[in-house]
């Protein structure tokens, strides 16, 4: 087992080196941040003053190399266009972007869960319609357009929820329902099959066997064990959302981390980029090993295979 | 707490059903407190736009120099280059040295008194765009008095006070003694200036807040709050204004401006900016090409129905025009009014060899105005100029425009500040980091320009190098586009279009809101 | 869960008797296929079918309503966009953008997902190893911000995009591909093929390929809608099929802004169809997962 858990933590460290390679050399050669610092037709001294104050005007190597010492230092720079320490930025957004997922997430489950039982138990009928078309639609629109339409409603319509920006937990409930409606299809769909799974094993025959009320074989004895791999996904896609909500944190103006990234790519914010792509990366390669690690343990072999 | 207008009964059923939820959301959802202007910004403030020093070429960061800092003079309601923290400015009759008298009892937030030594030291701490060709040009600076200075320069420069006042931040005002004290870094996080409103907090990508700086030398501003917002998305911009969660929202494009007119208690308040937008033909040095003939290029120009593209994208408040320079340059020269003439271009066209049109390859822009694009497209096309859009993210498209790698056909503009001859260097002079190619007549001229000290007989040539673009046909102007924003009920003066050519509000102390002086 | 093992021969026999075999199961999801085929329908003949041309329009007849609606003609089933175009023809143009975008992209990822999926699970050792590290990698990346980059780097077209969405989202084939060719290693008949001394790549094209061609089908059905959907969001973001081609991703986020002035039916008609498309590619997934690879999960 140790072993194992060695091996997997190297194989991640060289995905991490990987991934940082890749976005460090993409971002450099998809455009340059001087171009968007300063109008179009400044003079070529500006744009090589400020080309060498970002250290642009060294050789890649070199500036790959500065990259991954100082980053190894806990040191990612500073942002071209905030200047300010890339780290500091990130942790100041990294809370509000916990908090959308977070929030986003018990909407999914809450969505998720419940049509993927209904549909597990009534195979075939209304519900399992119903419930797999409601949540299959959070994933067939668009998030900006769901937002859109919250916002035209709820905010400018009735005007009981605010637009845009953060606050409280009002200001969470709309973007937190666009992104949390995206994720619900998968709740269901794994919830359902689970569901399935369970409903067909030996000791949930044995249950109804005994003559338990069926609402009780399945609250108690099928759900339990249904439930378990649904909160494994649901553990995975917890930090994915924190990652890809750019589209939401765009339209609802919130400060999250999806839209540190976007920004930082549109003005070419090389230091932005790196951290943000890293660290996410990082998020998700951990998750990743953690989830492979955990099954390793549950089921031995997948040791031997791997 | 605000009550909302109810004014339909389902409304006020709807509201009555979830009073509770209602409770809560007037307060969140509710109006600003009564001293407090919300301002919604279309890009994330920058704290180097904090920092007069660091000034980058574009017009964006003056949103908020205006707010923290005071410059020696600047763009006023009424005149573009007025007087404020000095009080005069006087030029020797060789042309080699400025003389500025100060103002006296000027005080910074910190209420330390500017001082001679803050205008020589904010002009050398400068480093931001085009401190380089201010730095060799001038020789040093006397300081006579505290309030009494003069800037020698090493050869006369028609141009100084253009940069020196006008769009650079080198005459904006930093306290020596404080930036000396906190530091570069320290100075970013706790800006001091002489404004009408000083720091108080600042939220990287979320919000800005300001306070009103009760002994600002002109006035004390109305407003005791000011806070900037950033909402990226357009749609949501206009939605927090509808909500009254804003006051003031930037950049609210096309169909949405109409809204702004259709909606009761709010207004479009449109601000020409100083940026022309152009098509582009970087294959005319290229004898193979279509666009090598001039006819080609005057018959894409005469195509553009631009009345009818400003009416449906700026609800008709662009400034339509026949050249590349913006037209509050120095030396500018005002070209014929452009014409849309379809029946004229098809001739054109077909006198070029081209009856029934060509396919012209594509026609590249930055994706932000693809907007502009798709309408052109329309156009040309219905003269039998066939093209593909291609609509490139931002970085980019100037990217490869920089690199001479776009082709066919340009949507391109600029907003760089200088005057025409600098211009001309960039976009039509041999070597011009925007010029495909170029024509001798013009470089020549570009060239005699560059050395002429007399005034009248630089501008004469200038005038002549203008004159050369427009029958060349090297671009087909559109327009200068107009800066559209939207204003919520709250407001009394708004502060757009005070001063000419800045699309942004401003002077803050001139603002009010309703129920204000 | 009764059928736990595909059987050899059903992925043997031929198409046309497996499709009798699926029409005879029962749940058959009817009308999602005939939506589906209905747009296939609309795609193919959209030049027969299009009342106007969906790229030209003109200014003077912008934002005319649906026929229905006051001002309304019958000139224009279902009004005009913001340059003036027909929107009816511009969703049945629409269809086509989105079907072979949509199509070709699952193609592409599908493609790349299967082919690396199998070499890494059969071959093993450090072909493994490598597929699988870039594999993290890329997975690590989110997709929006890996698509934006590509987007930057290859500019936006409708070729573009396709490379862009395929190079996206192979990786999901490559995983769960990967993991079914390890336990296809195990099983009796394809040792036997390595007994009788059958070569490493007709093994992977004979018996490896077929064999997970299943979870492949599914997985691409269900992968349709993220890619529609995603091919959506990048227009929004400014970097996704050019204008003015007509994609129904393109036409929402182009009508978003006009959904706040009242200008619905630019938005809402290309939602409906995108809705339709996305939610009857996943019902008919949902099905033939539970139909041809029951033990096929985290999709």
């Amino acid at each position: 087992m140790k072993q194992f858990i060695v091996r997997r933590v190297g194989y991640s460290l060289l995905s991490l080196f990987l991934l940082s390679v890749t976005i460090f050399l993409f971002v450099r050669v998809t455009g340059d941040p001087t171009t968007l610092l300063v109008e179009p037709g400044a003079s070529p001294e500006d744009i090589e003053n400020m080309r060498h104050q970002f250290g642009l005007d060294q050789p890649l190597w070199v500036q790959y190399w500065l990259f991954a010492t100082s980053f190894v230092t806990g040191d990612l720079g500073q942002s071209f266009y905030y200047r300010t320490p890339v780290l500091e930025l990130y942790f100041q957004r990294l809370p509000n972007s916990l908090q959308l997922a977070a929030v986003a997430m018990v909407l999914s489950l809450l969505i998720g869960i419940p049509s993927g039982i209904l549909a597990a138990v009534r195979v075939g009928g209304f519900w399992d319609s119903a419930g797999k078309t409601f949540s299959l639609l959070g994933l067939s629109l668009p998030q900006f357009w769901v937002g859109l339409v919250l916002i035209l409603f709820f905010s400018v319509y009735l005007g009981w929820l605010p637009s845009s920006g953060s606050g409280g937990i009002l200001h969470l409930l709309m973007p937190a329902f666009t992104l949390g409606w995206y994720f619900a299809a998968a709740h269901m769909r794994l919830t359902r099959s689970s569901m399935l799974e369970v409903l067909d094993s030996e000791y949930v025959k044995l249950a109804r066997l005994k003559g338990l009320p069926e609402a009780l074989v399945i609250g108690k004895h099928a759900l339990k064990n249904a439930l378990i791999p649904v909160i494994t996904l649901a553990g995975i896609n917890l930090v994915v959302m924190i990652n890809v909500a750019v589209v939401v944190e765009t339209v609802f103006a919130w400060p999250g981390i999806g839209r540190l990234l976007y920004e930082g790519i549109t003005f070419r914010d090389f230091p932005v980029v790196q951290c943000v792509v890293v660290l996410g990366g990082s998020m998700i390669i951990v998750v990743n090993l953690l989830v492979d690690i955990l099954y390793a343990y549950i089921d031995p072999r997948i040791r031997l295979e791997s | 707490m605000t009550p909302r207008s109810s004014s339909t009964t389902r409304r006020s059923v709807l509201a009555l059903s979830a009073a509770a939820m209602t409770g809560l959301a007037a307060r969140a959802a509710g109006a600003a407190p009564q001293d407090e202007l919300r301002i919604a910004s279309h890009v994330s403030l920058a704290p180097t736009w904090f920092d007069p020093a660091e000034t980058p070429g574009i017009i964006t960061p003056f949103m908020l120099l205006y707010a923290m800092h005071d410059a020696v003079m600047k763009g006023m309601p009424g005149n573009p280059m007025a007087p404020c923290l000095a009080e005069r400015c006087t030029m020797a009759p060789d042309d080699l040295s400025y003389a500025f008298a100060l103002r006296k009892g000027v005080r910074f937030h910190n209420g330390e008194e500017m001082t001679a030594e803050d205008v020589k030291f904010s002009l050398e701490r400068y480093r931001g765009a085009a401190s380089k060709s201010l730095k060799e040009r001038v020789a040093r600076v006397d300081i006579h008095d505290p309030h009494r200075l003069t800037i020698h320069l090493h050869n006369p420069w028609p141009d100084f006070l253009t940069y020196y006042a006008g769009a650079t931040g080198a005459g904006w005002i930093v306290p020596k003694k404080y930036v000396e004290k906190v530091g570069e870094d320290g100075f970013k996080k706790a800006p001091v200036g002489a404004g009408p409103y000083r720091f108080v907090s600042f939220t990287p990508g979320v919000e800005l807040v300001l306070e009103a700086f009760e002994g600002y030398w002109r006035k004390k501003p109305a407003i005791r709050r000011l806070i900037f917002k950033v909402i990226p998305d357009e749609a949501t911009r206009l939605a927090a204004l509808q909500g009254k969660e804003v006051d003031i929202a930037y950049s609210i494009r096309g169909e949405l401006a109409s809204e702004l007119l259709r909606t009761p208690g709010l207004s479009l308040n449109p601000a020409v900016s100083s940026a022309p937008f152009w098509l582009y033909f970087p294959e005319q040095w290229d004898s193979q090409s279509p666009w090598h003939d001039r006819r080609v290029r005057q018959a894409t120009s005469l195509a553009l129905d631009r009345d009818t593209i400003n009416q449906a994208l700026t609800m008709g408040h662009s400034r339509l025009t026949g050249s590349v320079f913006p037209e509050n340059f120095e030396f500018y020269w005002q070209p014929p009014k452009p014409a849309y003439d379809p029946d004229g271009a098809r001739k054109l066209l077909a006198e070029a060899g081209h009856q029934r049109g060509f396919d012209a390859g594509e026609y590249y822009c930055d994706a932000s105005y693809a907007n502009i694009g798709e309408v052109v497209l329309n156009n040309l096309r219905e003269v039998g100029i066939r093209v593909k859009l291609r609509p490139l993210e931002r970085a980019a498209f100037f990217k490869a425009y920089a690199e001479k790698k776009l082709k066919n056909i340009v949507q391109g503009a600029s907003g760089a500040m200088g005057n025409c001859a600098t211009r001309a260097e960039a976009f039509v002079a041999k070597g011009g980091v925007y010029a495909y190619g170029s024509y001798p007549e013009i470089d020549a001229l570009f060239a005699e320009q560059a050395v002429q000290t007399d005034r009248a007989k630089r501008t004469a040539i200038l005038h002549r190098l203008q004159q050369l673009v427009q029958e060349k046909a090297i671009y087909a102007p559109i327009w200068q586009l107009a800066f559209l924003s939207g204003v919520g009920p709250r407001v009394g003066q708004s502060g757009f279009g005070l001063i000419d050519g800045f699309a942004y509000t401003a002077p803050y102390e001139d603002l009010t809101l309703k129920g204000q002086g | 869960m009764t059928v736990t093992t595909t059987p050899l021969a059903a992925a043997a026999a031929s198409p046309a008797a497996r499709t009798l075999k699926l029409w005879r199961l029962e749940g058959f999801p009817l009308i999602p296929v005939l939506i589906l085929l209905l747009i296939a329908f609309v795609a193919v003949f959209a030049d027969f079918l299009a009342p106007y041309d969906p790229q030209i329009g003109s200014l003077a007849r912008r934002f005319r309503p649906p026929a229905w609606e006051a001002g309304g003609s019958m000139a224009h089933l279902l009004g005009t966009d913001h340059v003036g175009r027909d929107v009816l023809s511009r969703l049945i143009f629409g269809a086509r953008v989105s079907m072979v975008v949509g199509l070709t992209a699952v193609l592409v990822a599908g493609g790349i997902g299967t082919l690396l999926g199998i070499l890494s699970g059969y071959l093993g050792g450090w072909v493994d190893q490598v597929i699988m590290r870039v594999t993290d990698a890329w997975l690590a990346l989110p997709a929006l911000t890996f698509a934006i980059f590509l987007a930057a780097i290859v500019g936006p077209s409708e070729l573009n995009i396709i490379v862009i969405l395929g190079g996206v989202y192979w990786t999901r084939y490559a995983r769960v591909v990967r993991g079914e060719v390890l336990s296809l290693k195990q099983r009796e008949f394809v040792r036997l093929a390595v007994v009788a001394g059958c070569s490493k790549w007709l093994i992977m094209r004979r018996h490896i390929l077929p064999n997970v061609l299943n979870s492949a089908i599914v997985l691409a059905t269900l992968m349709l809608g993220v890619v529609i959907v995603t091919e959506a969001s990048l227009s929004f973001l400014g970097v996704g099929v050019p204008p003015p081609k007509p994609a129904w991703g393109l036409m929402m986020a182009d009508g978003k802004k006009g959904l706040m002035v009242g200008y619905w039916w630019l938005t809402v008609f290309p939602g409906i169809c995108i809705m339709l498309m996305v939610l009857s590619a996943n019902l008919l997934g949902d099905w033939l997962r539970v139909k041809l690879d029951p033990q096929l999960r985290q999709l």
